[in-house]
């Protein structure tokens, strides 16, 4: 559970609750939130059950190979492969800003956090360091616990009743609440990616247990804590880069700022470690597999696919600063938004077609009423990536729709034209290679085998 | 179906290539871990350990608390441990299926690879 939470609850969770406010009215983004979550439970299904019959962390490239053209199933991976970048990306930034502002540091100081930020996590993971599980643990809870400590003293010391709490329409289209709803569905997002780590859970029924009750407690304190943001800050403070702190400082003074700025530093632990580890590996097992070129196979002397690590890590760091040089954050929220709700539709669209091609494939946990499901599901969560993928803040913009058309294509060109030639010459450097197993002795008519 | 005297054989070479590879002693130093190998097809699985470095020789049946746990068929082992076969590929088909830490399940497949880079 801790897992499935703590990698939902990254940095950036902070800035795209802050930004779920300008759509609705008032104090009522929690019915947005909430309307999110009962679609992350839907999504919850489809994860429980594919990860049910795939209990690995190869489980996404097993059930979408399974379910439509391999090639189709690379160029969507790879593309979804960007949120990673862009969530770890985000996160430095995010870290990097804050801890600069607590510093009272002027803007160019954040760049060197975010760079000093990156390399550590680099370094870390180069030298095989793994956050152990009572350290995650602890990160998570503690987190989540003064988050939810912040937002309610915020919203109490108010002392001030709360604006339209049942009525986000008000002075608002219902276009905007559905805006609101697949910026929703972004703070969920990542609670799947502990299927990641399915081999290492002995009862695998406890993977989609604890994705369940990671669900929940997103709901309670993302609902809590955007709730409190729009009740005690201003628009300006709203569209910092920094609202966390602020509200930390509307709570408990110069004291809850500085508390805050630790917290968002904490969050970085578990994305860093999650995301560095799941990218990594991924890369890894699919450049071993022959879909990408051996070298993002090579190994470190402590095992560490040390290629993709630092790949990873320089990608990070362009976008970070890209994103710290020109304040587009949001632009971040809206690209991983819509990337989360296009997995969703497809992971539906995955858990459609293997009811009819694996019907009898053993499924420790079954999504009730699958075919109406999955097709709702792939209808809304496919409307709201498109919803995503157009709007930036409160306003119409298609540039995250151009940067994830962007990635999709360069995914489809590696597709189409780089992997035919990586996979001949695979082909061929294994046609090269003598067997070294012996032959075995042909048996002679009449011998049983 | 391999019998169980051609696993032992593949695994004799393995074992031999492996322990005696520098870069993958260093990569396995003070990673001691015990393996059960689980034959999906059938017939009696086997025991490895991991210790100072070294592999040891196969232990028949399951010994042990498994800090790893493969499955697989015993072809797909016997062509792995003669390095005819990449076993990520038929992790990534589903074939072979791995318990245990993820940083675990890299060392396994780092032997697995490395003991055979030349090839």
């Amino acid at each position: 559970m801790s897992t499935s939470a703590g990698l939902a609850f990254a940095a950036l969770e902070y800035l795209a609750a802050a930004g779920l406010v300008a759509y609705v009215a008032g104090d009522s983004a929690w019915i947005a939130i909430g309307v999110a979550g009962l679609l992350a439970l839907l999504a919850w299904g489809f994860f429980g059950e594919l990860n049910g019959m795939f209990p690995t962390a190869a489980a996404i490239r097993l059930y979408m190979k399974r379910s439509m053209d391999d090639r189709v199933a690379l160029v969507i991976t790879f593309t979804y492969m960007t949120t990673i970048v862009l969530v770890i990306a985000a996160d430095a930034f995010i870290v990097g800003t804050a801890l600069a502002h607590a510093f009272g540091e002027s803007g160019w100081v954040s760049a060197l956090w975010i760079a000093g930020l990156l390399v550590l996590a680099v370094l870390s993971n180069l030298r095989g360091v793994h956050v152990a599980g009572w350290v995650q643990d602890l990160a998570t809870y503690g987190v989540l616990a003064a988050t939810l400590v912040v937002a309610t003293t915020a919203l109490v010391r108010s002392g001030r009743p709360l604006r339209f709490p049942l009525e986000p329409l008000h002075g608002h289209g219902a276009g905007s609440l559905i805006e609101a709803v697949a910026l929703g569905v972004f703070l969920f997002s990542a609670f799947e990616w502990v299927t990641t780590s399915a081999e290492e859970v002995r009862r695998p029924e406890h993977v989609h247990r604890g994705m369940l009750v990671a669900v929940g407690l997103l709901f309670v304190v993302c609902s809590l804590a955007t709730v409190a943001m729009s009740h005690v800050l201003d628009h300006h403070q709203l569209t910092s880069a920094y609202p966390q702190l602020l509200l930390g400082r509307v709570a408990f003074g110069q004291a809850g700022l500085w508390a805050m700025a630790a917290v968002t530093a904490v969050t970085a632990l578990n994305t860093f470690n999650g995301g560095f580890i799941t990218a990594s590996r991924f890369v890894y097992g699919t450049a071993r597999e022959g879909s990408l070129p051996r070298q993002m196979a090579k190994l470190n002397d402590r095992a560490v696919p040390w290629v993709p690590v630092c790949a990873l890590g320089v990608l990070a760091l362009v976008v970070a600063l890209v994103v710290s040089l020109t304040h587009s954050w949001q632009l971040l929220v809206a690209v991983g938004a819509a990337l989360e709700a296009m997995i969703y539709a497809v992971a539906a669209f995955c858990t459609l077609r293997l009811r009819g091609r694996a019907p009898d494939h053993a499924r420790p946990f079954r999504v009730r009423f699958a075919p109406v499901l999955a097709v709702l599901g792939m209808v809304v969560f496919g409307a709201l990536a498109v919803v995503a993928s157009v709007s930036v803040g409160n306003r119409t913009d298609p540039v995250p729709l151009v940067v994830i058309a962007a990635a999709a294509a360069l995914s489809t060109l590696y597709v189409l034209v780089v992997l035919p030639r990586v996979r001949a010459a695979e082909a061929s450097r294994r046609a090269a290679t003598p067997r070294r197993r012996p032959a075995r002795p042909a048996t002679a008519p009449g011998e049983g085998s | 179906m391999a019998t169980a005297e051609e696993l032992a054989e593949a695994f004799a070479d393995w074992r031999e290539r492996s322990n005696g590879n520098p870069r993958l002693k260093k990569m396995v130093r003070g990673w001691d871990r015990v393996i059960h190998f689980v034959l999906a097809d059938g017939g009696e699985g086997f025991t490895m350990e991991v210790r100072d470095g070294q592999l040891s020789e196969l232990v028949p049946g399951q010994v042990g608390t498994p800090d790893v746990v493969v499955t697989g068929s015993s072809e797909d082992f016997c062509d792995m441990f003669w390095g005819d076969l990449n076993p990520s590929e038929k992790y990534m088909s589903g074939e072979i299926t791995l318990a245990g830490s993820q940083a675990d399940v890299m060392r396994i497949d780092a032997i697995s690879m490395v003991a055979f880079l030349d090839r």
